[in-house]
């Protein structure tokens, strides 16, 4: 891969838009995006030593075109060839996409394709990150923690998903377009979650993909200023990513909300996200990403974890498990609860949790059960609960922080622990 | 050589009654030769394995494989966890010692055969 990053990063930028007119022009979904790559592959060879060109998308586009139709020579590929999809302009103007430039019409679209509800949620952040993000199969391997040539078999899979599915390159028609445009979202959201989450240890890839996140988010909301919850999951992403420095230790382990040193806090990320949750809220019906951004913004507020306005957090929820109800969110509801109405308040919230399957495999809702008990002043409670969920988790960093936990009760008990394995 | 270096146990089993200082001061400690053996290279693999209590255990009981909740092993020596490094018999012997001088929980070093035909 190109060791400049200038070019690195304007071949990123280019290549959906190349990719996106290709397959307006050809249709063949999987055969263009093996031609793109085959261009980008050129241009990381020959820019750096012959100069960027006076029109390098036309570059782009002019070599992607040969390959292709030196692909289409071999009978194999004559024989898969489809007919090519050509461009509806009454489904664009259906859709609200007025003033677009030529290749941001074409990079939503390239979005919504790689989002298809044929593919499995895996394969849609794959193909995303790589036609619409730019990122080589290497790098999104790293980033998911796959070997390379596993990740090169679900994207070419997906890609050969697509071209099964017959589908157009059209924007779906406005019927589907809310539910759509939701799986999009769904998939950039969880593109961050990964990115974050992951982001407390030494593996730089994976931090990557928060910025690789909100890069494809914030291009989203230039596509479609008007939609709310694109801004709120970008506003999301933003009040959310600004914590990341302050979130982990240099050892890697994490600090939790509470005790983060909010110095370390983005303020501009915050102020961003901020500023684009006041311009959205109230102007639609409200949505998930922006209560969850709502949410969000409340703890940044908070000079200090005392200041937290948790009354207004809880009221946030309140509207989050009538408009996203879920097992995570009434978890996350119950804290707000505890801290409002007391720790016992928060635990009968969490016994109605017991008996959902659906957290029968998270160490999340032991965890917060563990912190609720040692709120409410039952130590060795809380000791066995910090350790099963200590147990339960994937998360090495995790692990030893609910391990910690446990052990700093163990002054707190009355005698001497039992030694049985519980 | 390639040799693997096996941690056992599970959270109960190596940590229980340890005051907060001295898990913590072990936590540091694995971390730190984690990364010690990466940069000096001599770290082919490494992981850490979820807990026991975690694990399925598949057997064959009358007549077909039959899948259980639980790990094979009891859980104080279950596997917990390894290194594969490059070395010698010594050097493998020499960072398990290492651990153990901090875990006082027992290590097993033993030898990855190798998939070509010796002399």
């Amino acid at each position: 891969m190109s060791s400049e990053p200038a070019i690195e990063d304007l071949l990123r930028d280019l290549a959906p838009q190349v990719l996106g007119a290709l397959v307006r022009r050809h249709g063949q979904f999987d055969a263009c995006e093996d031609a793109v790559q085959e261009a980008l592959f050129a241009a990381t060879v020959q820019w750096p030593v012959e100069g960027i060109p006076g029109g390098p998308r036309s570059w782009l586009l002019t070599v992607a075109t040969r390959a292709l139709v030196d692909h289409w020579r071999t009978d194999s590929a004559r024989r898969r060839r489809e007919t090519s999809a050509a461009l509806d302009p009454t489904d664009w103007s259906a859709v609200n996409v007025h003033d677009m430039a030529p290749g941001e019409e074409d990079t939503l679209a390239l979005l919504f394709l790689c989002c298809h509800p044929a593919l499995s949620a895996p394969s849609q952040l794959a193909l995303t990150l790589r036609a619409v993000g730019g990122l080589t199969t290497a790098q999104i391997a790293a980033a998911f923690l796959v070997p390379e040539a596993t990740m090169a078999q679900r994207i070419g899979r997906a890609k050969q998903r697509i071209r099964d599915t017959g589908t157009r390159f059209v924007l779906p028609p406005p019927t589907e377009r809310v539910a759509r445009l939701g799986v999009v979202l769904h998939v950039l959201y969880l593109v961050f979650n990964e990115g974050y989450t992951a982001s407390s240890g030494p593996d730089l890839h994976r931090a990557d993909l928060t910025t690789e996140a909100i890069r494809l988010t914030r291009l989203l909301h230039r596509l479609l200023p008007g939609e709310g919850e694109v801004t709120g999951l970008l506003a999301l992403m933003l009040l959310t990513d600004a914590r990341r420095t302050a979130r982990t230790e240099p050892d890697g382990s994490l600090v939790p909300l509470a005790e983060q040193r909010r110095d370390q806090w983005d303020t501009t990320a915050i102020a961003e996200g901020q500023a684009l949750l006041t311009r959205t809220l109230g102007a639609g019906p409200i949505g998930q990403y922006q209560i969850q951004a709502a949410i969000a913004a409340v703890h940044d507020e908070a000079s200090a974890a005392e200041q937290t306005d948790w009354p207004q957090i809880l009221a946030l929820y309140d509207v989050l498990v009538q408009v996203a109800p879920g097992p995570m969110v009434t978890l996350s509801r119950a804290v707000a609860l505890a801290m409002v109405h007391g720790p016992i308040a928060g635990l009968a919230l969490l016994g109605t949790l017991d008996a959902d399957d659906r957290l029968a495999h998270t160490h999340r809702l032991e965890a917060v059960r563990a912190h609720l008990l040692e709120q409410s002043g039952d130590p060795q409670a809380a000791r066995e609960s910090y350790l099963r969920a200590a147990r339960m988790t994937a998360s090495l960093p995790e692990q030893r922080y609910l391990t910690r936990r446990a052990a700093l009760l163990l002054s707190a008990l009355p005698s001497a622990t039992d030694p049985t394995e519980s | 050589m390639k040799y693997m270096i096996m941690m056992f146990g599970g959270l109960g089993a190596s940590l229980e009654n340890r005051s907060p200082e001295w898990i913590t001061n072990m936590q540091t400690t694995m971390m730190r030769m984690d990364g010690e053996l990466r940069e000096s290279g001599e770290v082919v693999d490494s992981q850490h394995l979820m807990a026991p209590s975690q694990a399925d255990t598949v057997r064959f009981q009358d007549g077909a494989p039959t899948a259980t909740d639980g790990p094979f092993a009891e859980i104080k020596e279950s596997l917990a966890g390894y290194w594969i490094i490059e070395g010698s018999r010594e050097r493998a012997i020499e960072i398990a010692a290492q651990v153990v001088a901090v875990t006082e929980y027992p290590m097993e070093v033993r030898r990855i055969m190798d998939q070509s035909a010796q002399e």
